[in-house]
């Protein structure tokens, strides 16, 4: 496999057109000063809802004729048309339609690789990144607002989830601060996305610490295909607005370019109780990516994005007076950007790349925190083959982190002010035997860090052909979390237990307060792997993945000495609660895929996740929080697709989805059914209508951890869009 | 219709269809890979597309003379790499004839002997070892067709291309000739014709 920190690229030495596009991504996100300052306005942007009668007739209706237009179309078939009687001039107006396009790239990876296509997210009716993760197995997307997200691999979800990197381009959206992702503010065009890579289980390897449970790649496609005009427009009761334009043009055929510009405005929410959670949102972004030839084997990629987001939330914090917590509307406001240039060389037999890039994010969640951060990286590459069995990578890295922040009663980090460092290098074989038959893969990361020094993640996977069709892989390896800031300098005043209140019965109020350590150190997994995969046909693939993943040193809060502080008055004590590394223990899953074109008009696409999570405090714990991660997960998910092409230019896509209940967050289980219908009437147009959890089962999908953010409750929402594309046959 | 019915008492049922239906499904697929394989074959895989294009290429031009020892020996395709159509050239061609030719589908590692062969399709996964594959080809009449950026344009004589969802060609007319092969003009009317720009001149 391949891969560093950088460009996404399924792993394994798989398809080399894959590896070359791959290196060709990287997107959005971060920079610009935010207002500081006021707290708590009423958002004005808190809208209506998902509730209209009448409007509830007409979907109930469109979506019953949906239905009864599946089942009647449901056995037509055609055969296989005979390409030998067909001239060239109808072989090259044919549409490529396949499933193996999925599966062909992900055929030769050692891991547990899964592909969401263009196709799939038109299918999905996804509106937003998180949106398309929801049909991975393996992967728990779980919304807690309108605006955020829990996302996770294989467990330990979160809205601070910590062991998932994502790249977008080739750029990681991770956050230092927390180790996780600002889902809030990652998106690109999603019409630009070429596709998401998404890998299971450490890719620590390629990718460094952090890589823990999974990798995602979103690529984007490059500046060359997407060269038309495009017009979007998009409404609904949840995403009541977005209107993305996009454009592309030439450099006088040496490079290509396009740019973009997007705005979003998302009605708000209700809580479990009815109330309005004032969590709408809006952004705006734009950004740009030039793709140039310099020569055959040279290429060079810059690619930058701009946005500034606005998104509300009901936010509950403690006090030092009576009442002792309150609860307000708050507003958050998110801006940054991101410039990043490649330059990538590929000779006959090797290739190098060089990547550096520049990401700024803002954070001002007015009444909690403000950050700023900026993250420079650079990073090199070299591919090339040793003799004929040999392909050898080895790359070398430098990042450098710059973070300030301004803190507030509830959450502050120290230092306020602090510039980090982390250099990385990484070596890996891919040796082939029995004429390529079997492929095993080995080597590690090298990395070092301001707050553990050196740390080394190794792999060895072994991929072997069954047949032609059929294929196997194990690996076994190894992949660390490294601190995140937080938990080096976190303050975080989760309670105030008033004076006279159990447990403790003091005169004065007592903080229950969670502190961040130098003493934490890294979390370690060590991850064992074993998949199965063919394409019984042109039609047909199926993918299971199965694992056990022994993990040590987690993350743990003990009791620290209580102490009294004057500051801020009234005097209070605190009950410390310190970051540790105190819990180890297994999780084990499997996860079945499969793809079939049971007809050629008609694809079904399943996928099932189970995990199984048996995560303990070890003997020497004192940790009083109930909670193990094992409760927050749920142990089965199921995601059914069913899409089919209609006569009259018409497609439709139903859903059907059921996640199991989070039992320590007390989460019930849920099911949902969405699904739609797209239209293009004539070549340029594209209409679509999407709808989700049609049979409005009114549910929340998970409560946050560490910040008290009111969750809202996901009912039924419906989203049109309008898309023209110029020049396109 | 429907818009009155009772929520509750509905979701229930259709949670639980949904698990059995998923359950279902997920089992059958799995335990029953091999019914797809043979039941179907359907639909316009990109393949497919490119196995109609092999044979119309075989129609539209011509070997030298001397090329077949007789008139109804087959026309020999080589596979050089990884089968990424998954055998679907060889179910295409199998009994097929071009002028009262069969075909003969051979699947070849890098670095056999390709002399014998008539038509040589270079799989991607051969993308770092284009040139050598060429090399060994160079000035025998054979037809190379591939499917990786830059192939014609480093020698190789057709080139495939997905553009759009579309499967489209490249021809390398100077590579034709040097092996000796005519192509038709129709052919040619509908490829993008691309130079030469290997080794030798690099630009």
């Amino acid at each position: 496999m391949n891969r560093h920190e950088g460009r996404p690229q399924i792993a394994a030495g798989s398809v080399q057109e894959n590896r070359v596009s791959a290196r060709a991504g990287e997107h959005s996100r971060p920079s610009r000063a935010c207002t500081p300052g006021t707290q708590r306005w009423r958002t004005a942007w808190s809208v209506p809802g998902d509730r209209s009668a009448s409007a509830k007739r007409i979907l109930v209706a469109v979506f019953a004729t949906m239905f009864l237009v599946t089942s009647a179309r449901g056995d037509s078939g055609q055969g296989a048309p005979d390409v030998t009687a067909m001239s060239v001039e109808d072989l090259m107006n044919m549409q490529v339609t396949s499933v193996s396009k999925r599966s062909q790239k992900v055929a030769d990876a050692a891991a547990a690789v899964f592909v969401i296509t263009q196709e799939d997210i038109k299918r999905s009716g996804a509106r937003n990144i998180p949106e398309t993760l929801r049909m991975v197995p393996g992967i728990e997307v779980a919304r807690i607002d309108e605006n955020k997200w829990a996302i996770s691999s294989r467990g330990f979800n979160g809205r601070f989830a910590d062991k998932l990197l994502v790249l977008i381009d080739g750029r990681s959206v991770y956050t230092p601060l927390f180790s996780g992702v600002y889902w809030d503010v990652q998106d690109v065009p999603l019409e630009d996305v070429d596709r998401i890579e998404v890998i299971r289980g450490p890719g620590a390897t390629l990718w460094g610490a952090n890589a823990v449970d999974g990798v995602i790649n979103i690529i984007t496609k490059p500046a060359k295909a997407t060269q038309s005009q495009l017009v979007q427009v998009e409404g609904g009761n949840e995403q009541m607005n977005s209107d993305t334009v996009r454009f592309g043009g030439k450099f006088q055929d040496k490079g290509y370019y396009r740019a973009y510009a997007k705005y979003f405005d998302w009605a708000s929410g209700n809580g479990i109780a009815g109330q309005n959670a004032a969590d709408g949102w809006h952004q705006v972004r734009g950004g740009f990516r030039s793709d140039w030839t310099l020569s055959r084997a040279d290429s060079l990629t810059f690619q930058g994005d701009l946005y500034n987001s606005r998104e509300g939330e009901t936010l509950t914090i403690p006090t030092l007076s009576a009442p002792y917590s309150e609860t307000f509307q708050n507003v958050g406001h998110y801006s940054g950007g991101n410039l990043l240039g490649r330059w990538t060389r590929s000779t006959g037999n090797s290739s190098y790349s060089l990547q550096g890039y520049f990401d700024r994010t803002n954070y001002s969640d007015n009444s909690l925190f403000v950050d700023h951060e900026s993250v420079f990286d650079i990073d090199f590459q070299h591919d090339f083959h040793l003799g004929d069995a040999n392909e050898i990578v080895w790359g070398a890295g430098y990042r450098s982190i710059q973070d300030s922040n301004v803190s507030s009663f509830t959450v502050s980090v120290q230092p306020n002010h602090a510039h980090y460092n982390q250099f990385s290098a990484f070596l890996q074989d891919e040796v082939r035997f029995l004429d390529s038959r079997l492929r095993v893969t080995f080597g590690s990361k090298f990395e070092h860090n301001d707050f553990t020094g050196w740390e080394f993640e190794p792999n060895i996977r072994f991929l072997g052909s069954i047949s032609k069709t059929q294929s196997a892989w194990v690996a076994v390896s190894r992949a660390v979390r490294t601190p995140a800031l937080t938990e080096e300098g976190l303050r975080l005043n989760d309670v105030v237990v008033p004076p006279g209140a159990p447990p403790f019965n003091s005169p004065v109020p007592v903080i229950e307060a969670v502190f961040g350590s130098h003493q934490f150190q890294s979390e370690d997994l060590v991850a064992y792997e074993i998949g199965y995969r063919v394409q019984a046909s042109n039609s047909f693939s199926a993918d299971i993945a199965a694992f056990y993943n022994n993990y040590t040193n987690l993350r743990t809060a003990e009791p620290g000495a209580f102490f009294v502080e004057g500051s801020p008055a009234p005097p209070h004590g605190v009950v410390p609660l310190v970051a540790f590394n105190r819990m180890s223990g297994g999780t084990y899953g499997i996860e079945p895929f499969v793809d079939w074109k049971a007809l050629s008009r008609w694809e079904l696409v399943g996928s099932y996740s189970f995990l199984q999570m048996n995560i303990h405090k070890n003997s020497d714990s004192s940790d009083p929080t109930p909670d193990l991660p094992n409760g927050e997960n749920p142990k089965h998910q199921f995601y059914f697709r069913s899409s089919l092409e209609l006569p009259k230019h018409l497609q439709q896509n139903l859903i059907v989805r059921h996640v199991t209940q989070l039992s320590s967050l007390n989460v019930p289980a849920y099911s949902s059914l969405d699904g739609g219908i797209r239209w293009t009437p004539v070549p340029g147009w594209e209409f679509a209508f999407n709808g989700e959890n049609w049979l409005n089962h009114r549910h929340t999908e998970f409560v946050p951890d560490f910040v008290n953010t009111l969750p809202t409750v996901v009912g039924r929402s419906f989203n049109v869009s309008v898309t023209w594309t110029s020049g396109k046959r | 219709m429907g818009f009155q019915i009772d929520k509750e008492s509905l979701i229930q049922p259709v949670a639980q269809w949904a698990r059995v239906l998923c359950v279902c499904f997920i089992c059958a697929a799995l335990a029953f890979p091999c019914p797809a394989q043979t039941a179907d074959s359907p639909d316009s895989s990109e393949y497919l597309i490119k196995a109609g294009f092999i044979y119309n290429f075989a129609n539209l031009m011509q070997w030298p003379a001397n090329t077949f020892s007789s008139p109804d020996s087959p026309i020999v395709i080589a596979i050089v790499g990884t089968d990424t159509s998954g055998g679907i050239l060889d179910e295409v061609l199998a009994g097929k004839k071009v002028a009262g030719r069969p075909f003969a589908v051979k699947h070849l590692k890098r670095g056999m002997d390709l002399k014998g062969c008539n038509i040589v399709f270079v799989s991607a996964s051969e993308t770092a070892h284009l040139d050598e594959i060429l090399h060994l080809v160079k000035n025998l009449p054979i037809l190379t067709i591939g499917e990786t950026p830059s192939f014609a344009q480093r020698g190789g004589i057709i080139n495939f291309i997905v553009v759009d969802d579309k499967v489209r060609f490249e021809v390398n007319v100077e590579a034709a000739k040097q092996a000796d092969i005519s192509i038709s003009s129709r052919l040619l009317a509908l490829a993008k014709i691309v130079p030469q720009t290997d080794g030798s001149k690099v630009q």
